[in-house]
């Protein structure tokens, strides 16, 4: 579904796809954050198949509220709380800012870590 | 003075010279902010992160370097505050892994360490923005291995070698703007990297014997506001706080200059922008006059702002209560209870339902892991309860329970008068679980309103609410605003059907006064004849008032 801002020439309307791919982008460049996951297989196998680039992200808009859902992956060792509550801002921040559209809510979820070097 | 070597010892007292320096610079690193950040202040959070890690190793009389640096990044990571602290932590964790366990830090040896530092901060990040702190981190690791190693006779002597890494990181932030336009658009080098460059900078001044507090550097004009408050600590003996604009004749010699402020006052800070100076100081009432004669001695004296600071502080004085708080008194076997507290008036209410520990939620209501953990660490009982009172501490809340050998259970509580609503039915002798389970479901027992001011424009549910407007949320949810405090409190309890209740909690905090409280209180009392209605002062700030409905 998507919301219809009127203007004088017609209406503008944002797709959750689109609403995705900046959350997508946001949360890759937050520090920390070194993937995003399928939230399950199903979801993964699809998403690989079409190479969508919005996999780990999930948006719901229904007009007048944006819900994020992220799935992450984060570098082990680094403090796991301080890199969601980053993310969650960085990616609320870019979407308000790209789109002029209140973010009601991130999710973050941590599906996994990746580790680089084993402590 | 050469040093070729150094130990465990060395590298803690290092690591506190760039914690006493940043911290002495703390403002000037968050002037440099330029995204609204919303997890605090790049400075704050690295000082904060610092902190941490020297904290770890205070008492150590390690002299092993590498277990030191070990140490030292367990303490950076175990508080991490911010992307800034995330990213120091990770160039501690890669410094401290390079060394290992190694007992002296030689040439060599640093060289290779500032590169595995690099290489660890980046693989934190698939998508590195260059113009960041990372930029700098991998530019002093580069200076170390080109330049700096290269240096003929100084080849081993580490003070060299440091000099020559600072001068890199000087540098390269001041090149940060060049890297990322947004930086540049402000006026401003990157404020992460700044603080990183102080970190080293007060490692170096730590060696050449160099002061490390109370001299201020000179900071952005743009970040010292005229009438906004600097410092909220106020020494002994200052009585006026004097701000100033003025243009001098000369070039100012800023030695001479802070040393003559120096006899007159404290908390001097001084500002630059395009030639004209910005001075603040706290002088008690016999000086009052002597910076603004100064100034105009050195030059034209365009703007001067003087204020009563003692004015200030009784006012705070007379608001908060000083009536003592006691803690409850825990046995061994009984169940504590830890709770996080916005305000100080909260925390009383919450010690005299019984709370054995409180956590300071602080400006943002952040407390990290490690807090939670100390509050009840040291409690001499096993079975501990946390109420988090915040939706965004349940989770910090969680993991400290992890950490712990003792019997843990969160209650979740998103709001403060959910926490104490269940705390109300908190025995120290009661059993553990059916306890846990009956103060879970009583969070529901009560409704949570919040009053605040909108921190921006933005459209509910097509509702405009302009920034500035007071709101009024229900359970966390953005349900009224108005242009008038009290209309917004009388909305929302009437959104909430508040009538069909029987006690209306008022708690007031930070941002009004007692007698704005106790007049919406009145209002509120007039409205709902058949309520009961308390008002409390909270102390929280951000929130004018957190409401309890039950």
């Amino acid at each position: 579904m998507t919301n219809g801002e009127e203007n004088p020439i017609g209406s503008i309307l944002v797709s959750p796809r689109a609403i995705a791919t900046i959350a997508w982008y946001a949360a890759l460049q937050s520090y920390g954050v070194v993937g995003l996951a399928p939230k399950n297989i199903a979801d993964g196998i699809a998403k690989t198949l079409v190479k969508d680039p919005t996999l780990g992200v999930d948006v719901n808009y229904d007009g007048n509220k944006i819900d994020i859902d992220l799935y992450i992956i984060i570098e082990y060792g680094t403090r796991i709380k301080s890199v969601a509550n980053s993310v969650a801002g960085t990616v609320r921040f870019q979407v308000e800012k790209c789109l002029g559209i209140p973010v009601n809510s991130v999710n973050v979820h941590v599906q996994g870590l990746r580790v680089s070097d084993p402590d | 003075m050469t040093k070729n070597v150094i130990d465990g010892q060395d590298l803690k007292h290092l690591t506190e010279a760039g914690l006493v320096w940043l911290r002495t610079n703390q403002q000037v690193v968050n002037s440099y902010n330029v995204f609204p950040v919303p997890d605090g202040d790049t400075g704050t959070n690295m000082v904060l992160t610092m902190q941490s890690a020297y904290d770890e190793v205070s008492d150590s009389a390690e002299r092993n370097v590498g277990k030191m640096a070990q140490a030292i990044a367990h303490g950076a990571l175990m508080g991490a505050r911010g992307n800034s602290g995330v990213i120091l932590s990770q160039i501690w964790r890669g410094f401290a892994r390079s060394l290992d366990s190694s007992d002296l830090l030689d040439v060599p040896m640093l060289v290779h360490a500032l590169g595995t530092a690099r290489d660890t901060a980046y693989k934190g990040v698939v998508r590195p923005v260059e113009g960041t702190i990372l930029t700098v981190t991998k530019d002093i690791a580069t200076a170390a291995e080109t330049a700096c190693h290269k240096d003929g006779d100084n080849q081993s002597d580490l003070i060299s070698l440091l000099e020559c890494v600072i001068e890199a990181a000087d540098i390269s932030v001041q090149h940060t703007p060049e890297l990322l336009p947004v930086l540049k658009s402000a006026g401003v080098v990157d404020s992460g990297g700044k603080g990183l460059f102080y970190i080293l900078e007060g490692m170096l001044r730590h060696v050449q014997g160099l002061p490390l507090e109370g001299v201020s550097t000179v900071q952005a004009l743009g970040s010292m506001k005229m009438d906004e408050h600097i410092m909220s600590m106020v020494e002994e003996g200052q009585d006026y706080e004097i701000v100033l604009d003025f243009r001098p004749y000369d070039s100012l010699n800023l030695e001479d200059f802070y040393s003559s402020l120096e006899t007159m006052g404290t908390s001097i800070q001084l500002g630059e922008g395009d030639g004209m100076y910005r001075l603040h100081i706290h002088v008690p009432a016999d000086k009052r006059y002597e910076p603004i004669d100064y100034a105009i001695s050195l030059g034209s004296v365009t703007k001067i702002a003087i204020e009563n600071l003692s004015v200030q502080v009784d006012d705070k004085q007379k608001t908060s209560d000083s009536g003592k708080m006691s803690l409850a008194f825990v046995e061994p076997g009984q169940i504590a209870s830890v709770a996080v507290v916005p305000g100080p008036g909260i925390a009383r209410v919450f010690a005299s339902l019984g709370v054995a520990a409180l956590v300071d939620g602080g400006q943002t209501m952040n407390p990290s892991t490690q807090e939670i953990l100390l509050a009840f660490e040291n409690l001499p009982t096993e079975k501990i309860m946390i109420f988090p009172n915040n939706k965004n501490i349940i989770l910090a809340a969680q993991t400290a329970a992890s950490l712990t050998v003792k019997k843990v259970a969160v209650i979740p509580s998103r709001s403060v008068p959910q926490g104490l609503s269940a705390m109300l039915h908190w025995q120290p002798d009661g059993d553990f679980d059916s306890l846990k389970d009956e103060m879970t479901s009583a969070l529901t027992d009560i409704l949570s309103g919040e009053i605040t001011i909108a921190t921006r424009s933005i459209d509910l549910n097509g509702v405009p609410i302009k920034e500035g407007e007071v709101i009024g949320l229900l359970n966390g949810d953005l349900v009224v605003s108005s242009s008038d405090l009290q209309e917004t409190c009388l909305n929302l309890l009437a959104y909430a059907k508040a009538e069909n209740y029987e006690l209306i909690t008022l708690f007031y905090g930070l941002d009004i006064s007692k007698q704005q409280a106790y007049q919406i209180a009145d209002a509120v009392r007039f409205k709902y004849n058949n309520q009961e209605v308390e008002v409390q002062d909270g102390g929280q700030p951000h929130y004018h008032f957190i409401i309890g409905i039950e």
